[in-house]
C-alpha cells in the first residue's frame, strides 16, 4: 500500500477514534486516554521534524476543535512531535534507522517500541495533564493522572498495532 | 546579515516548534480564560454536524429515562392547563385567592401488555392501587384517549380499553358541538364509530372528536379520533360516523391516568336525580 494513502488513514481513523470515541468515556479515578500520538510516532523516520510537527498540528486541531479543549491536544502533541527524533536518538540500535521503515512493535521489537514510545508518551500525558490542571497545588492530581492513564494509553497503543499493522514479510 | 541567516538555518526547526507551540498555548488560555470565539468549537458547523450524528446514535441509550422525565414534565404541564381547574362560582366570598381549582390529576403509566386484534382488548399497565388507581379512572395518551381502568390489583391495573365493544365513551364532534357515543366493532384497531348522532345535521370530513367530559372520567376537550365516512342507517334517522383514532393503539407505551378530585362530589349529586319511574 502507498504510504501516504495508509498514514492518511490512519490519521482519520485516530482522530476520529479519539475526539468521538476516546473523549467521551468517563472511566473515573481521572484516567483519559490518549491514542493519537501513535499517528506521530508512527510515520516514517526518515520525514523531516518541520512536517512532523506540522502534520502534529492540523491533528491536535482537528481534535481539539471537536472536544472542545482548545489549544490542549495541539500543544501536548507538539511537544511529542519535537522531542520524537531526540528520544529516538537516544534509543537507537546498534545500526541506526537505515533499514526500518517506521517504528512499530513488529520491524522494531517491542522492547525497543516500549522504551521510545513509552518515554515520549510519559512527557506527552503530563504536559497534557500538566496544561489541562495547571495549578501546582494540585501537583500530585497531575502526577496521579499521568501514572493512571499512561499505562492504559500504551497497552490500547500496543494492541492497535497489533491488530491494524501489517507484519512484514521475512527477509 | 549573515549570520542572522545561518541562525535562522541552525534553528530552523526550533523556531517553527515555538511558534507552532506558542499558538496552541495562545489559544488555549485565551480560551480558558475568555471562551469567546466561534471558530475552533464544536459548535461550528462542522463538527457540530458530526457531533449531531452521533448524538442521533447514542440518544436512543437514555431514551427511556428521557421519556420518563417528559412525562413528568408534560403532568405538570397538563395540570396547568384550564380543563383541569374548575372555575368557583362562589360570587358572595372567596374561598382562595385563585381563580380555578384543581380538578383533575394525572399519573404517568406504561402499557406492559395489550391486545389489538380480539374482540374485547384490555391493556395492562404498570400501576395499580397502591399508587391510587381505582377502578373506573379514565386512562388516555398525548395522541388520544386510551380507555377506562377496569380492575387493578396492588402494583397492575386492566384498561377497558376503547377498542371493546360497550366501551360507550361520549364523545363531541368538534366545530358543531354534536354529542355521541364511542362504540368499536371489533375489527380494525384504527377505526371507531359514533352512533346517535341525528343525520339532519351536515359533518365534515376530517373533523375532530373529542372526549364530552360529562361523566367525570375524561376531562373536556381530550383528543379521540377524526371523522373519516358517513354511513346511513337503515330506518333511522342517524349517520354511522366511521372515526379514525388518533391514537395507534398497537404501539401504545406511555399513557396518563386520570384522577378527577371532585368525581365523588358529581356523583353524590348525580344520584341524587329521581329515577325515571317508566322506564
Amino acid at each position: 500500500m502507498n504510504d501516504i494513502i495508509k498514514h492518511s488513514i490512519r490519521f482519520v481513523a485516530l482522530v476520529i477514534a479519539q475526539a468521538y470515541i476516546l473523549n467521551q468515556l468517563e472511566i473515573g479515578f481521572g484516567i483519559q486516554l490518549m491514542v493519537y500520538p501513535l499517528l506521530i510516532f508512527l510515520l516514517p523516520f526518515e520525514l523531516g521534524l518541520i512536517y512532523l510537527m506540522l502534520i502534529a498540528f492540523v491533528m491536535g486541531v482537528l481534535i481539539d476543535a471537536v472536544s472542545n479543549t482548545y489549544g490542549l491536544h495541539t500543544s501536548s502533541l507538539l511537544l511529542f512531535a519535537y522531542l520524537r527524533p531526540f528520544i529516538m536518538k537516544v534509543f537507537s540500535p546498534r545500526d541506526g534507522y537505515e533499514n526500518q521503515r517506521e517504528g512499530n512493535i513488529f520491524e522494531m521489537g517491542p522492547r525497543w517500541f516500549l522504551f521510545v514510545f513509552g518515554t515520549l508518551l510519559a512527557i506527552h500525558h503530563f504536559w497534557f495533564f500538566l496544561l489541562e490542571i495547571f495549578r501546582f497545588d494540585e501537583f500530585f492530581f497531575i502526577l496521579q493522572k499521568t501514572i493512571l492513564s499512561l499505562p492504559i494509553s500504551y497497552m490500547l497503543c500496543y494492541f492497535l498495532q497489533a491488530l491494524f499493522v501489517s507484519k512484514p514479510k521475512e527477509r | 546579515m549573515r549570520n542572522l541567516i545561518a541562525f535562522f538555518r541552525r534553528f530552523r526547526v526550533f523556531l517553527v516548534f515555538v511558534a507552532l507551540q506558542i499558538f496552541a498555548l495562545s489559544i488555549y488560555f485565551t480560551f480558558l480564560n475568555f471562551p469567546r470565539a466561534q471558530y475552533l468549537t464544536s459548535a461550528s458547523a462542522v463538527s457540530g454536524s458530526i457531533l449531531t450524528v452521533r448524538n442521533d446514535i447514542t440518544k436512543h441509550f437514555n431514551l427511556s429515562k428521557n421519556n420518563d422525565q417528559l412525562q413528568q414534565e408534560n403532568i405538570w404541564l397538563r395540570q396547568q392547563l384550564p380543563n383541569s381547574f374548575q372555575r368557583l362560582r362562589n360570587r358572595t366570598y372567596e374561598i382562595d385567592d385563585t381563580l380555578f381549582h384543581q380538578q383533575y390529576l394525572y399519573i404517568p403509566a406504561t402499557v406492559i401488555n395489550s391486545t389489538v386484534t380480539k374482540m374485547n382488548n384490555y391493556f395492562t399497565l404498570n400501576i395499580g392501587y397502591r399508587q391510587g388507581i381505582k377502578r373506573g379512572m379514565g386512562v388516555f395518551s398525548n395522541k388520544g384517549i386510551v380507555g377506562i381502568i377496569h380492575n387493578t390489583s396492588e402494583h397492575f391495573s386492566v384498561v377497558k380499553s376503547v377498542l371493546t365493544e360497550n366501551i360507550n365513551i361520549d364523545v363531541m364532534i368538534q366545530p358543531i358541538g354534536l354529542f355521541g357515543i364511542l362504540k368499536w366493532d371489533g375489527k380494525d384497531a384504527r377505526r371507531g364509530s359514533v352512533t346517535g348522532i341525528s343525520n339532519d345535521l351536515k359533518i365534515k370530513k376530517w373533523s375532530k372528536v373529542v372526549t364530552r367530559g360529562g361523566s367525570g372520567i375524561f376531562p373536556r376537550g381530550l383528543m379521540v379520533g377524526h371523522i373519516e365516512k358517513l354511513n346511513p342507517v337503515e330506518g333511522k334517522p342517524l349517520w354511522d360516523v366511521v372515526m379514525r383514532y388518533s391514537e395507534d393503539y398497537r404501539s401504545l407505551q406511555r399513557v396518563y391516568v386520570i384522577k378527577n378530585l371532585m368525581q365523588a362530589e358529581q356523583d353524590t349529586l348525580e344520584a341524587a336525580i329521581p329515577v325515571d319511574k317508566e322506564e
